[in-house]
């Protein structure tokens, strides 16, 4: 019994890293644009489908793939800054309608590029390190841990100790109070868009062969990154790391012990529940919503 | 150095300010008073370019700064102090301050100031590491004034920096807005505090539902009958 919940507690662990990476590119975009990006379940598709396309067929090291994915998604999320939210300025409604909208054409494209069918993404590394007779964890999971660690205190940083990690804040909290120091939402929004996409790509990229890579499987993701935003706090990273944690063991520990559907009402009941007590989430302040 | 000629905001039909004509000369206090509405913070707000003009223009140090974005007149070497102060309130105080040095480039000058700045304000100094929103009013009024210092302006647009404030921390604020003039900084006060205003100012203009209805120098001001009456409630 206790090897499975150590088992469990890695299994969530993982999963906790890589919803981390993808929630709290969320948080930043609605922080600083006031946009709900719908299209960020399909940016941590597209992360995943640069490994099928270069580490399943051109054979190209995973490590340099991975990187291109993180800055290829980071990239494509700046062409959404510039080709629609920025024309959408001041309109969140139509930033969100039109990342509906550019989901669709990514899945599509991809669609079309890929066909709608699972990929065989074979594995980057087959080792498997044996804690005991019952709990392993594979070196691709713990790879998956280290690296969403190591980003979310590189944006931590960035945050908290740099001039643009400043702006960046700025920009979340007071818009106008932000551009009367000079801070213009045109750069602090193409930075938002770069790291919000980089890090829901290389969460794809990573996380590509051990899950079921799909033109749709954006769907899942989106969905728990929702869940996990709203017990956060909307606008809150810390929280957003936090509710990635509490959501990834209750999920990974529901699906374990009775299975994957009732682990999914669970994870909305739970999205409900805080709504009803702590509407404004952890660690979210009703001025900040 | 700066020159509003006949500026007009309107939002939808309504017409905020109504072709306001006013001049700021090198090194002055100069207040704009008037009761609440009566158009003064969209004043400043078209300066700093948070409102657009409808029409007319205003110029700074010789060129025609109304139709250029509120980050870019940052540059120029204006610096707004916003009504309400708006702080950020999950900053430090340390940080809000750097914030303000936004468009400069980051070094020892721009520390300098930093330490320049917390020795101006000592209550800030010793709140450096705290989050803006647990300071005071007046301590946040004091950040917010000192954040657009830090931008090392060439002009200060204060919004009622007295609003909210005790009247002890009022002298206070007074006595900064005195000391920032004698470095050379000119000043656009905007009060409805008008006693406060008009002790600061070398020159006022009086508005009225968004239109001039009297100007000149602060002193004669005082002694002029209507602003007794209307502002100064005696």
């Amino acid at each position: 019994m206790l090897e499975l919940l150590l088992q469990t507690g890695l299994n969530a662990l993982y999963a906790a890293a890589y919803l981390s990476l993808v929630a709290v590119g969320l948080v930043l975009i609605f922080g600083v644009m006031g946009i709900i990006n719908f299209a960020h379940g399909e940016l941590f598709m597209l992360g995943a489908y640069v490994v099928v396309a270069l580490y399943s067929g051109l054979q190209m090291p995973f490590v340099l793939v991975a990187a291109i994915g993180l800055v290829f998604v980071g990239c494509v999320g700046i062409l959404m800054e510039l080709s629609m939210f920025r024309q959408l300025r001041g309109n969140p409604l139509g930033g969100l309608v039109a990342s509906i909208g550019f989901l669709m054409v990514l899945q599509a494209l991809v669609a079309m590029g890929f066909g709608v069918r699972m990929e065989h993404v074979p594995p980057f590394t087959q080792d498997v390190i044996i804690l005991s007779e019952r709990v392993r964890l594979p070196v691709q999971r713990l790879i998956v841990i280290i690296v969403a660690v190591m980003l979310l205190v590189a944006l931590w940083l960035f945050l908290k100790r740099t001039k643009f990690g400043w702006a960046l804040r700025a920009s979340a909290q007071d818009k106008e109070a932000a551009a009367l120091q000079g801070i213009s939402l045109r750069t602090t929004s193409l930075i938002a868009m770069f790291i919000g996409g980089a890090l829901a790509g290389i969460a794809g990229s990573l996380t590509a062969p051990l899950i079921s890579v799909t033109p749709t499987m954006g769907h899942s993701v989106i969905v728990a990154a929702f869940i996990v935003i709203i017990v956060g706090g909307i606008g809150s990273l810390e929280g957003a790391v936090l509710a990635a944690f509490i959501y990834a063991f209750v999920h990974t520990g529901v699906t374990t012990f009775l299975d994957g559907v009732i682990a999914d009402i669970v994870g909305l009941a739970l999205m409900l529940a805080v709504l009803v007590i702590r509407p404004t989430g952890f660690f979210g302040s009703a001025d900040r919503a | 150095m700066l020159e509003l000629r006949e500026a007009t905001v309107s939002y939808g039909k309504v017409t905020a300010l109504h072709r306001l004509s006013l001049f700021v000369g090198q090194g002055q206090v100069v207040t704009i008073i008037g009761a609440n509405g009566a158009g003064k913070s969209t004043t400043l707000r078209a300066i700093s370019g948070l409102a657009r003009l409808t029409s007319g223009e205003i110029r700074f140090q010789d060129a025609r700064i109304d139709n250029l974005a509120a980050d870019v007149i940052v540059s120029r070497g204006i610096s707004h102090v916003p009504e309400g102060r708006r702080v950020f309130p999950d900053m430090t105080v340390r940080e809000n301050l750097m914030t303000g040095a936004f468009r400069r480039r980051f070094g020892p000058e721009v520390d300098a100031d930093l330490e320049q700045t917390l020795v101006r304000f000592p209550r800030l100094a010793e709140r450096s590491q705290q989050l803006a929103r647990t300071l005071s009013g007046g301590e946040q009024q004091m950040l917010a004034i000192g954040r657009a210092l830090m931008a090392r302006p060439a002009l200060l647009l204060l919004d009622e920096p007295s609003m909210g404030l005790a009247p002890v921390i009022i002298d206070e604020i007074g006595s900064i807005i005195r000391s920032i003039n004698q470095t050379g900084v000119p000043v656009v006060l905007v009060e409805q505090n008008a006693e406060l205003a008009l002790s600061l100012a070398d020159y006022a203009y009086v508005l009225e539902r968004g239109r001039l209805c009297l100007e000149g120098e602060a002193a004669s001001l005082r002694d002029n009958e209507l602003v007794r009456t209307a502002y100064l409630g005696v």
